[in-house]
């Protein structure tokens, strides 16, 4: 019988694509024995990244990995994808919270109304910023043009940060012609990974956030009338790279930071940067007034985060 | 039927030319919005919408401009056989590939149109008539997609805008195939 | 239908349309979105036409093109650069073939302040071929002067193609455009060369001027010198900002146009009749090519949708188990085929991004190959039956020159510029020298 054929399209450029989207897609071609083909496709190959959940409504596209932030996810979910400003402090904590504290079945719910089938999320690497500026204080932060993700823009744009908004795969030439100062939208291993670090020289070490929160998701028909066995395939697969991408930048952060001859590391002093941690609860409190959904997914990131708290470190940095 | 085609080539020659007209002027609202970007970076905060304002006027500039450019035979073609024809010949071939141009025109402004009910939160699949209701009030818009910058402008304007262009230059060659024909009648245009 | 076979039958369609003469983009076009609606039918396959328009949207280097194209139209129809090219005549004028020499003198000066070769072709034809002409030059060899010469606006910086294949290949700008710098001036040299030999060999030619047009006294020929300073103070205004991190490339053109503007302006030479030409040449020329790249756009994810980069990798590497250097000489040739039917823009968003990851994989350097890139560029410009300047050579050049004369005066300049791709072939430092120098330190 005919294969089944998608094509998936990824949130990342080529480089970073190849560990954080490409271990999943050749998992699912080998295991399916040639019953399901994926053929995967990085930032912006067949469509732009704005115009990706609307194609993959409709089926242009049958898969995608991308945050909810980045997509222009048409839910109230849209700003906690991506980086939610300080939401979180490790990797880990992105499927405690889907899985212990009631994510999923949120992200389920609100996927399900627009006709999207939503897989599963994980999280990825802190938001540090790379800069060909100096950052020490946060002040520095004043003047930037950075490239961001859409929230983490918006929440920055009190410290008199320019976010600039341009394709994924344009950002590093971007650098060099002078439309940006640098990136907050990765943590040290990407900026490695993909190039960043060759156009910019400083990398600060406070974040915004401990992990980025991106989904996998199908087009509503493709999944259905995928057989259970394929769709077992298809979750194990997603399952193999969420653990493989926490050893990759868990590893990768403290390697590069210690060992990486690019960046050179900057830090703003912890009871300074408290002020932009401040910040973000005046910010949740401002998003948790948007809706019912926003005011319940703050509640249960203030439950957890009061959690980890009171467990002290290695769960926070105190 | 003759005098319907030039009445057809008169107004719609007449809209396009005008709008171009005014269009054309756009270069120099790029150039303040990109002069304004650089001296508030060089002297003052940097702004947040210069660059996402350019690429709006940008699309604003060539796609509602494009009819005008129609008219004034911009638009290159090759000519290695074209070229050394005869006005006939070249009525003949143009009458009929102007319909492929006309197709790809089409499927642009069903691809505008569905993107921009996206844009007023509909996303099943009648966009035509979903647009319709909205501008005669029997449907209601939904979450309205903004642009995943800071400044987060609404993105249907843009979209809108795309769409009368796109529909103006369907007119447009429409028009083109309309001269076609009276010349190959050896009527007057 | 195999993937590959989907391809050629689009390349081909392709083809076959733009033959029967309809414009570029509605040929593009329609090849593309008839074939994502055959491959993916009413899932989707009609937005691919649409998503290019939003993806065109985002492509911010393209605000320089009538920033760019603008600048080209003021400087030549305000004949500003008639001084300039006075200065030329004055200096040169004695050698055979001077003024043939000025010339590419002054297409090197105006390269260095226009990212497109519509700045250098449009001052070539409205300033330098009518003097030319008039002072009994071949028009054959000075057509091909004024075309070759203004295909150095490309290769030198600013360019605007190396931007869009520095987007393309995810290569740094500052190093590509500076690895055009000797590329540049060689080439300009070649063609120098091969104008003193032509003329030293056949003065017929390029006649040397009589004494009495260049014989100024030397207070007046330094006078002259100053023309020099335009160009000069319009790419310090556009590049001092822009490599000190000031202002971004496109605020760095809006400057140069701004510039450009203001000078006719105080020069008292922006008359109503410019102004309208200036203004509406750029509306049309700057929508010609953002319709052929969108519609190249939707052809190339479409490419892209079918695999296409896989099939020609597999078929360069796995089946025909080639040596990189063949590969790599087979793609310029194939480069050099589509180019001479192809705009070099559907190329560049059709075809680049197939190739420059094939490139990378064969370990060669992508900035190198960014200078072969647009070398070929600057081939397909002037190659028949599709170059932008053949085009705008023939809507602007006077009524003497034929069709046949553009046609023909193109092939020995064709032959140098080939002649400077092998050598920046072979070596490679003639490109990655300067970059290396500048950046290494
Ligand atoms: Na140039
Ligand atoms: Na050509």
């Amino acid at each position: 019988q005919e294969a089944i054929k998608w094509r998936f399209q990824t949130y990342a450029g080529s480089a970073l694509g190849e560990h954080v989207t490409k271990p999943v897609i050749d998992y699912i071609n080998t295991a399916a024995n040639g019953e399901l083909e994926v053929e995967l496709f990085y930032a912006d190959q067949i469509v732009p990244t704005g115009e990706l959940f609307q194609a993959l409504q409709r089926g242009t596209i049958d898969g995608v990995h991308s945050d909810d932030d980045s997509m222009a996810s048409p839910t109230p979910l849209q700003q906690f994808g991506g980086y939610f400003p300080f939401a979180t402090k490790h990797i880990l904590d992105v499927p405690v919270l889907f899985n212990q504290y009631g994510l999923k079945e949120i992200w389920e719910e609100e996927y399900a109304k627009v006709g999207v089938k939503w897989l599963s999320a994980a999280g990825q690497d802190p938001c540090n910023f790379n800069t060909t500026k100096e950052i020490t204080s946060v002040a520095d932060l004043d003047g930037l043009r950075l490239y961001t993700f859409p929230t983490a823009g918006r929440f920055l744009t009190q410290f008199g940060v320019v976010p600039v908004n341009i394709p994924y795969e344009d950002a590093e030439v971007a650098v060099q012609t002078g439309e940006l100062d640098g990136m907050a939208w990765s943590g040290i291993t990407e900026d490695y990974t993909v190039g960043w670090a060759d156009v910019t020289d400083y990398f600060l070490t406070n974040n915004i956030s401990g992990a980025w929160i991106g989904s996998w998701f199908v087009n509503e028909e493709r999944w259905a009338d995928l057989p259970e066995h394929l769709k077992a395939i298809v979750m194990a697969a997603t399952e193999a790279g969420h653990t493989y991408r926490n050893q990759w930048y868990w590893g990768g952060e403290a390697a590069l930071r210690a060992n990486g001859d690019k960046l050179q590391l900057r830090s703003v002093p912890a009871n300074e940067w408290a002020e932009v941690e401040n910040a973000a609860k005046a910010f949740w409190e401002e998003v948790a007034q948007e809706g019912e959904v926003h005011q319940k997914i703050v509640n249960i990131f203030k439950e957890y985060n009061a959690v980890i708290n009171q467990a002290g470190a290695p769960y926070n940095f105190e | 039927m003759q005098s319907v085609m030039r009445g057809y080539i008169r107004s719609v020659d007449a809209v396009n030319y005008r709008l171009g007209r005014v269009m054309m002027y756009g270069i120099f609202v790029l150039m303040g919005i990109l002069l304004w970007s650089s001296i508030s970076k060089t002297f003052f905060l940097p702004t947040l919408w210069t660059l996402e304002m350019a690429q709006f006027v940008m699309v604003g500039y060539y796609i509602l401009g494009g009819p005008y450019s129609l008219q004034l035979g911009s638009n290159v073609r090759m000519d290695l056989l074209y070229g050394s024809w005869s006005v006939r010949r070249k009525a003949w071939f143009d009458a009929i590939t102007v319909l492929f141009l006309i197709f790809y025109l089409c499927v642009l402004i069903y691809g505008a149109v569905s993107s921009t009910a996206y844009s007023l939160g509909y996303w099943k699949d009648a966009p035509f008539s979903f647009l319709a209701g909205v501008v005669t009030g029997t449907e209601e818009v939904g979450t309205l997609e903004r642009s995943s910058s800071s400044w987060r402008p609404y993105l249907w304007p843009i979209k809108v805008v795309m769409i009368v262009g796109f529909v103006l230059m369907l007119l447009q060659c429409i028009s083109e195939l309309f001269k076609d024909i009276l010349r190959l009648k050896g009527a007057e245009i | 239908m195999p993937y590959e076979m989907i391809a050629t039958l689009m390349f081909s369609t392709m083809m076959l349309m733009l033959l029967t003469g309809q414009r570029v983009f509605g040929a593009i076009g329609f090849v593309a979105v008839v074939a994502a609606l055959l491959l993916w039918g009413d899932k989707g396959g009609y937005d691919i036409g649409f998503a290019a328009a939003m993806k065109l949207m985002k492509w911010y280097p393209l605000l320089t093109l009538p920033m760019f194209i603008f600048m080209g139209y003021v400087l030549s129809e305000s004949k500003i650069a008639d001084d300039l090219y006075k200065m030329f005549h004055v200096w040169m004028g004695g050698l055979r073939g001077g003024l043939a020499i000025g010339t590419i003198g002054l297409m090197v000066l105006i390269s260095a302040m226009n990212g497109l070769s519509v700045a250098g072709m449009a001052i070539g034809a409205t300033i330098a071929l009518p003097e030319l002409l008039k002072r009994g030059y071949d028009k054959r060899m000075v057509t091909g002067v004024i075309q070759a010469g203004s295909s150095l606006g490309i290769l030198v910086p600013p360019s605007v193609v190396l931007v869009l294949y520095a987007m393309i290949a995810r290569q740094p700008v500052g190093q590509l455009w500076l690895a055009g710098v000797i590329p540049g001036l060689m080439m300009a040299a070649l063609f120098i060369l091969y104008i003193t030999i032509r003329c030293w060999k056949n003065p017929e030619l390029g006649p040397a001027l009589n004494p009495q047009e260049r014989d100024l006294p030397m207070a007046e020929k330094l006078r002259l010198l100053r023309a020099g300073l335009l160009p000069l103070m319009i790419f310090a205004v556009m590049m001092v900002p822009f490599v000190n991190g000031w202002t971004s490339l496109v605020e760095s053109s809006a400057i140069g146009a701004i510039t450009a503007f203001m000078a006719a302006v105080f020069k008292g030479r922006m008359t109503r009749e410019v102004f309208e030409n200036s203004v509406r040449n750029t509306l049309g020329i700057t929508c010609m090519f953002m319709w052929i790249i969108l519609a190249a756009l939707a052809f190339g994810a479409v490419f892209d949708g079918l695999g296409a980069v896989k099939a020609i990798e597999s078929l360069f590497t796995e089946r025909l188990g080639l040596n990189p250097w063949v590969i790599l000489i087979l793609m310029q040739l194939s480069f050099i085929l589509m180019g001479t039917f192809l705009d070099d823009t559907a190329m560049l968003v059709i075809v680049a991004p197939l190739y420059v990851p094939l490139v990378g994989a064969l370990g060669f350097d992508l900035i190198w190959y960014g200078i072969l890139y647009t070398i070929t560029c600057q081939i397909a410009y002037m190659t028949p039956p599709f170059g932008y300047n053949l085009f705008l050579m023939r809507a602007m050049a006077p009524p003497e020159i034929s069709i046949q004369d553009i046609y023909r005066s193109i092939g020995p300049f064709v032959l140098v510029m080939v002649g400077a791709l092998i050598l920046v072939m072979v070596f490679p430092q003639l490109a990655l020298w300067l970059p290396n120098y500048v950046y290494g330190n």
